[in-house]
């Protein structure tokens, strides 16, 4: 039940006590959101369950709680819920970001700051893979960009189906946080490399593709993503349709580096020549 | 001429929208097309030399693998 002041002599009802009851004992249904939501008073001391496929926020605002007051937040939705500061300070020590299945509890330590605890996502997110970009992102135009990626999972995938260039023989390339810039990037098709520059400015995830089938599938995994300390690597196939005889594949395994340490948030996927002219792209976080 | 078409989907809003490339990003476009077919033309200069090669050896690819085996 919603935090409230008790007065003398005042008599409890039943359904009162159960709630008190169930509160204590840490149980009690949540209140169900199911858009972006702003916290008010009367949430204090309660559970909210956001659910939404698409990302959403929960805003926090001051002059609404006391120090003490606590608020659990709980994301079934397969889009990202951010724990949002609005007119109120909101720190944690890990992200603000809830995956699916994952909860957190926001402990305001006053009126207007709030520390934000994250708990341990529930087992069936653990080792799992969520799509973050909902319902896959259609390749139209010459470039695609998938922006604002959360940095609540462990590696990401990015799968593309059924790529088709418009000019015969062009490919796919992929830039890392938008970066152009020369030496950034290094691709590498053999096991070992004792000394491998960094060369490129973007990666090339597919050969020469053929402009009239599509049948691709193009699937590259980035590994640790989020961290801020170390360079990225990733790794990647692709079969795409041979140019000169589209039944036959044109065939990509490499592995990728990147030689800067920022969290990659963002992935351009674009064609070397002309535009797309098909092809999904989903990106996965797997836990 | 109808300038190329960039889309964008933003991750923590859902929201996609598709625009007109900007100056800078045309630019970018062609020097990554350039760039795109540099290497392709050297990995296609690699390719007939290899096969010049082979044709002056008299022997094929396969023979050159097991040669080197």
């Amino acid at each position: 039940m919603a935090k409230q002041t008790f007065t003398t002599g005042q008599v409890l009802t039943a359904a009162q006590m159960t709630s008190l009851q169930q509160t204590a004992m840490l149980g009690g249904a949540a209140s169900a959101k199911t858009a972006s939501y702003t916290l008010v008073a009367a949430d204090a001391g309660t559970a909210i369950s956001m659910s939404n496929a698409s990302a959403t926020t929960i805003t926090v605002n001051t002059a609404l709680f006391a120090a003490g007051d606590t608020v659990q937040i709980t994301n079934l939705g397969a889009g990202v819920c951010t724990i949002t500061a609005g007119t109120a300070t909101v720190n944690t020590s890990a992200s603000l970001a809830l995956a699916q299945y994952e909860s957190g509890t926001l402990d305001f330590t006053s009126t207007s700051a709030a520390i934000f605890i994250k708990g341990a996502g529930a087992s069936a997110a653990s080792g799992g893979m969520t799509l973050i970009n909902t319902g896959g992102t259609t390749l139209t135009g010459s470039s695609v960009s998938i922006s604002s990626i959360p940095a609540t999972y462990k590696n990401l995938q990015l799968v593309i189906q059924n790529y088709r260039p418009a000019t015969d023989t062009a490919r796919v390339a992929m830039r890392i946080n938008g970066d152009s810039t020369a030496n950034r990037n290094a691709q590498l098709f053999t096991f070992t490399n004792d000394n491998a520059p960094f060369d490129d400015t973007n990666v090339n995830l597919t050969g020469d593709t053929d402009n009239g089938a599509s049948n691709a599938l193009i699937i590259v995994n980035l590994y640790d993503y989020a961290n801020t300390t170390t360079w990225k690597i990733g790794d990647g196939f692709a079969a795409t349709n041979n140019p000169t005889t589209p039944t036959n594949i044109t065939y990509r395994s490499y592995k990728t580096f990147y030689n800067q340490t920022g969290a990659i948030s963002s992935l351009t996927i674009y064609s070397t020549s002309g535009n797309f002219t098909s092809g999904t792209a989903y990106l996965y976080g797997v836990s | 001429m109808s300038k190329p078409q960039i889309k964008e989907y933003n991750c923590e809003t859902g929201e996609e929208i598709i625009r007109d490339a900007s100056a800078a990003e045309i630019a970018q476009m062609a020097l990554d097309k350039a760039e795109a077919d540099a290497k392709k033309a050297e990995a296609d200069a690699k390719v007939t030399a290899k096969n010049a090669l082979l044709s002056k050896l008299g022997i094929t690819a396969e023979e050159a693998v097991l040669l080197l085996s």
